[in-house]
C-alpha cells in the first residue's frame, strides 16, 4: 500500500490491525487484519452492518482496547509501543465523539463542567478563569447558548447533548477525531444541525476524522475516502465517488443497493442478499462472505482473498474482483 | 372545507377523525395530538412521518385504544375501523355543543367497544408491530410457541393445528419450520423482527400498524424485512399504517403520505404530491435536511431550531419559529386545513383556499 502514498501527508497508518476478544467457544475476530492509510485533513468513513468491527477498529486504534496485534502510526509514531504516560500526552491529540451523547456525560455534571473536565484533568490550562474563558470559548464555537453553562444534561435535547461531546472531544485541541456513529440517535433536521456543525470545524481546525457509520447517505455527503467492513475484514476502500458511481465487491453492491432513497423516480435494481450475517467467532479460512455472496465460486470457500489495490487508490478484497 | 375529500365509506378501512389525545402527567399536559384526520383505503399503504415526540406512536396506540391511561387521554375525535365506530364523540344536544364551543372546549369520546371487543379486533383485524420490537417476544418460550398461542387466542384453533400453523407462517417469512422449536435469543436481530412479522400475520389482519419496524436492523436485513411486507401486503391485501421518520423507506412502500408535525398533520398526499409537489416548509426542510445520495456535494440545510415543547405548544402555527417563510399572521394564528388538489392537503398560511400546490 504504501507505495501510493509518496507525497501524501499522511497523519495516520494503520499496519495489521487485529483485535480478538477470547470467549468459551474461541476468538471473536472484531477486527481482523485491517490496514490503511490517512491524509491529513481527511475524514474516511468506516461503513458496515452491526457487529463487523467498526467501533472495535477506532477503539483499538485510541486503544481504548488494547489491540491483539498490529500498530497504529501517528504521525509516525507507534502508538501501540508507547507507555501510560506517553499514551494519556498522546491522547490529547486523538479524540472521540461517542453515538449516546447522553450515555457519555456525567448526569451530575453541569455543561460548563463537562467540558471543563479534559481541561482541568490533562492539567491544559490552570487558571481557573482562564479555563472558563476557554469553555465558553467552546461552548461558541460547537454553538451552544451561553445561557446552558449551568444546565444538566437531562435538560438538554439529543442535539445539544451531542454538541456537548464535540466541545468535550475538541477542547484539547486534538488533531484527530474518531467519530463513532455521532448523528445516529438524532432525528434528520437535527442531524444536519450537527454534520454541518462538525464539517465546519474540520475545515476551521483543519481536523482529520474518522467517521464510523451504518447511514450510508451520511457517509457518502461526509467522507472522502470510504473503508466497507464485513466481518472484521476490511473488504473494499476507495475515494467517495468511486466507491458509490464504481463498487466492486459483491457486499458493497449489496449494501449499496438496500438503501432506500427518497426519491420516486430513481428505481433501482435492488441486490437482496440472502441469509445474514455470519459469526465472526474462529472464522473459517475463507471469504466472510461467500455464504451470502450470489457469485460465490470455489475460490471463494478454498481461500480469504487480501486487500488489493486494483485501481488507483480503489482497493478490494474478492477473489472475482481482478 | 372537507367536501372535496369524500371516499366511500366502504373504501375506507381506517377513518380517523379530529383526534386529540394528551398525557396528563403531575408537570404537565402535553398536548400530544392535536386534531388529526387520517384515512386508509383498503389495502392502501399510508406512511406517517415525523420527527421524534410528533406523536406518531400516540395515533398508531389510540387505534387499539391501547394509551396508557393514565397518563394519557384521548379527548376527542372519532375513529371507524372498516365501518365500524372503536372511537365514538359522546352525543351532544345542540346547546351542549354550543356551551362547549363557547368554553373553546372540545366535544367529549369514549370507546365505543368494551375491552373484551378491543381484544379480539387487536390482533384478529389489526395487528401491531410496536417500536421496541425485541421486547415484544418471551425470551422463556419457544418462537414456534409464541406464534401459536396468538393464532389460538384469536381463531380458535387447536393446538396441533396453530402449532401448524405457526410453522407455516415461519416458513412465509422465510425462516424454515423446523426452528419454531428455538428460543429467541438463539435468532439475529433480522429473524426476531421477521418473526415479530410472522406473529402479528398470522391472523390475516386487514389493517397493519407498524411503527418504525426496520429501524433496529441493518440495511441489508431492512432490505428483506420490506421486501417481505411488500410481498405479504399484496398477497392479502391489506392495510399498513408504516411509521416511520425514514422518507426513503415512504418512498419505497407507501401510496399515500402523511407529514406529522407536533401532533398535527401538516402535509398529506399521494406520494407524488409530497415528493414532487412538497408544499409545506417543514416537509421541504425535511428534504433539505436528508444526504442526498445522488449528490454530495449539496449542501445540507437543516432546520433550525427544535421541535416545540408539546406541553408548551405556540399560540399560532407550531413550525412557526422554525420556519423561513413565517409572517406574523403564523404566530398567532392556526393555519386551518387547505386542500391543494382532490388528494393533497396542507396547514399552512402560505396557501389559501383555492390555491394549488406549489412547489417550495
Ligand atoms: N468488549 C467486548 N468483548 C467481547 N466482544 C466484543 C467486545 N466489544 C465488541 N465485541 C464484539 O466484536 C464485534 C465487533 O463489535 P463492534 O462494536 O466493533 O461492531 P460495530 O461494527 O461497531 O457494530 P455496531 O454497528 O452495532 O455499533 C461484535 O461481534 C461484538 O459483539
Ligand atoms: N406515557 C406518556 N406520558 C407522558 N408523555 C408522553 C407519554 N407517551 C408519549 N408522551 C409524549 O407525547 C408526545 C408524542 O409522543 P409519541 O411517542 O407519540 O411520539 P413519536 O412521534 O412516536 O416519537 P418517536 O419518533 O420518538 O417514537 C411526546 O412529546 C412524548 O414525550
Ligand atoms: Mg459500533
Ligand atoms: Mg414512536
Amino acid at each position: 500500500m504504501s507505495n501510493t502514498t509518496e507525497n501524501r501527508d499522511i497523519l495516520l497508518e494503520v499496519r495489521n490491525l487485529k483485535k480478538y476478544f477470547k470467549r468459551s467457544d474461541g476468538y471473536l475476530h472484531a477486527v481482523d487484519d485491517v490496514s490503511f492509510t490517512l491524509e491529513r485533513g481527511k475524514t474516511l468513513g468506516i461503513v458496515g452492518e452491526s457487529g463487523c468491527g467498526k467501533s472495535t477498529t477506532g477503539r483499538a486504534i485510541l486503544r481504548l482496547t488494547e489491540p491483539t496485534s498490529g500498530e497504529v502510526l501517528f504521525e509516525g509514531i507507534d502508538v501501540t509501543k508507547l507507555n501510560k504516560e506517553e499514551m494519556r500526552k498522546m491522547r490529547t491529540e486523538m479524540q472521540i465523539i461517542f453515538q449516546d451523547p447522553f450515555a457519555s456525560l456525567d448526569p451530575r455534571q453541569t455543561v460548563s463542567q463537562a467540558i471543563e473536565e479534559p481541561l482541568r484533568l490533562n492539567g491544559i490550562i490552570k487558571d481557573k478563569k482562564e479555563r472558563f474563558a476557554r469553555v465558553m470559548e467552546l461552548m461558541e464555537t460547537v454553538g451552544l447558548a451561553e445561557r446552558l453553562v449551568n444546565t444538566y444534561p437531562h435538560e438538554l435535547d439529543g442535539g445539544r447533548r451531542q454538541r456537548i461531546g464535540i466541545a468535550r472531544a475538541l477542547a484539547m485541541n486534538p488533531k484527530f477525531i474518531i467519530c463513532d456513529e455521532p448523528v445516529s440517535a438524532l432525528d434528520v433536521s437535527i442531524q444536519a444541525q450537527i454534520l454541518n456543525l462538525m464539517k465546519k470545524i474540520q475545515r476551521d481546525m483543519g481536523l482529520t476524522y474518522i467517521f464510523v457509520t451504518h447511514d450510508l447517505s451520511v457517509i457518502n455527503h461526509f467522507a472522502d475516502e470510504i473503508a466497507v467492513m464485513y466481518l472484521g475484514r476490511m473488504v473494499e476502500k476507495a475515494p467517495t465517488e468511486e466507491l458509490f458511481n464504481n463498487p466492486l465487491h459483491p457486499y458493497t453492491k449489496a449494501l449499496l443497493s438496500a438503501i432506500p432513497v427518497p426519491s420516486i423516480h430513481r428505481k433501482r435494481e435492488r441486490i437482496t442478499l440472502q441469509g445474514e450475517v455470519g459469526s465472526p467467532i474462529n472464522p473459517k479460512p475463507q471469504c466472510r462472505f461467500a455464504g451470502r455472496c450470489p457469485n460465490a465460486t470455489e475460490a471463494c470457500f478454498a481461500s480469504e482473498p487480501p486487500l488489493v489495490e486494483v485501481s488507483k487508490d480503489h482497493f478490494v478484497a474478492c477473489h472475482l474482483c481482478k | 372545507m372537507e367536501e372535496k375529500k369524500i371516499t366511500s365509506e366502504n373504501e375506507e378501512m381506517l377513518n380517523i377523525k379530529n383526534l386529540v389525545v394528551h398525557y396528563e402527567t403531575d408537570e404537565a399536559l402535553v398536548k400530544a395530538i392535536n386534531g388529526i384526520d387520517l384515512v386508509i383505503k383498503h389495502g392502501k399503504a399510508h406512511g406517517l412521518v415525523g420527527e421524534t415526540g410528533a406523536g406518531k406512536t400516540t395515533t398508531a396506540l389510540s387505534i387499539l385504544n391501547l394509551v396508557p391511561d393514565p397518563p394519557g387521554r384521548i379527548v376527542s375525535g372519532e375513529i371507524t375501523l372498516d365501518g365500524e365506530k372503536l372511537i365514538a364523540e359522546l352525543p351532544l344536544t345542540n346547546e351542549e355543543r354550543e356551551k362547549l364551543e363557547a368554553e373553546g372546549k372540545l366535544p367529549p369520546c369514549a370507546p365505543a367497544k368494551t375491552e373484551r371487543e378491543f381484544e379480539h379486533i387487536r390482533g384478529d383485524k389489526v395487528a401491531m408491530i410496536f417500536q421496541d420490537p425485541m421486547t415484544a417476544l418471551n425470551p422463556v418460550m419457544t418462537v414456534g410457541d409464541q406464534i401459536a398461542e396468538s393464532i389460538r387466542l384469536h381463531q380458535g384453533l387447536d393446538r396441533a393445528a396453530a402449532a401448524e400453523r405457526a410453522k407455516e407462517m415461519l416458513e412465509l417469512v422465510g425462516i424454515p419450520g423446523i426452528r419454531a422449536n428455538e428460543y429467541p435469543h438463539q435468532f439475529s436481530g433480522g429473524m426476531k423482527q421477521r418473526v415479530i412479522i410472522s406473529m402479528a400475520l398470522a391472523c390475516n389482519p386487514r389493517l397493519l400498524i407498524a411503527d418504525e419496524p426496520t429501524t433496529a436492523l441493518d440495511v441489508t436485513i431492512q432490505a428483506q424485512v420490506l421486501d417481505l411486507m411488500r410481498e405479504l401486503r399484496d398477497k392479502f391485501d391489506m392495510a399498513l399504517l408504516m411509521i416511520t421518520h425514514d422518507l426513503g423507506i415512504i418512498a419505497e412502500m407507501c401510496d399515500e403520505v402523511s407529514v406529522m408535525y407536533a401532533g398535527r398533520i401538516v402535509e398529506h398526499g399521494t406520494l407524488e404530491d409530497i415528493f414532487d409537489n412538497t408544499s409545506h416548509p417543514y416537509t421541504q426542510g425535511l428534504f433539505n435536511s436528508i444526504p442526498n445520495i445522488e449528490d454530495r456535494k449539496s449542501d445540507l440545510k437543516p432546520i433550525r431550531g427544535l421541535m416545540p415543547d408539546p406541553a408548551n405548544l405556540p399560540a399560532g402555527c407550531a413550525f412557526c419559529p422554525r420556519c423561513d417563510y413565517a409572517t406574523e399572521r403564523c404566530a398567532v394564528e392556526k393555519p386551518e386545513k387547505i386542500w391543494l388538489s382532490d388528494t393533497h392537503c396542507v396547514e399552512c398560511h402560505l396557501y389559501q383556499q383555492g390555491d394549488t400546490a406549489k412547489k417550495l
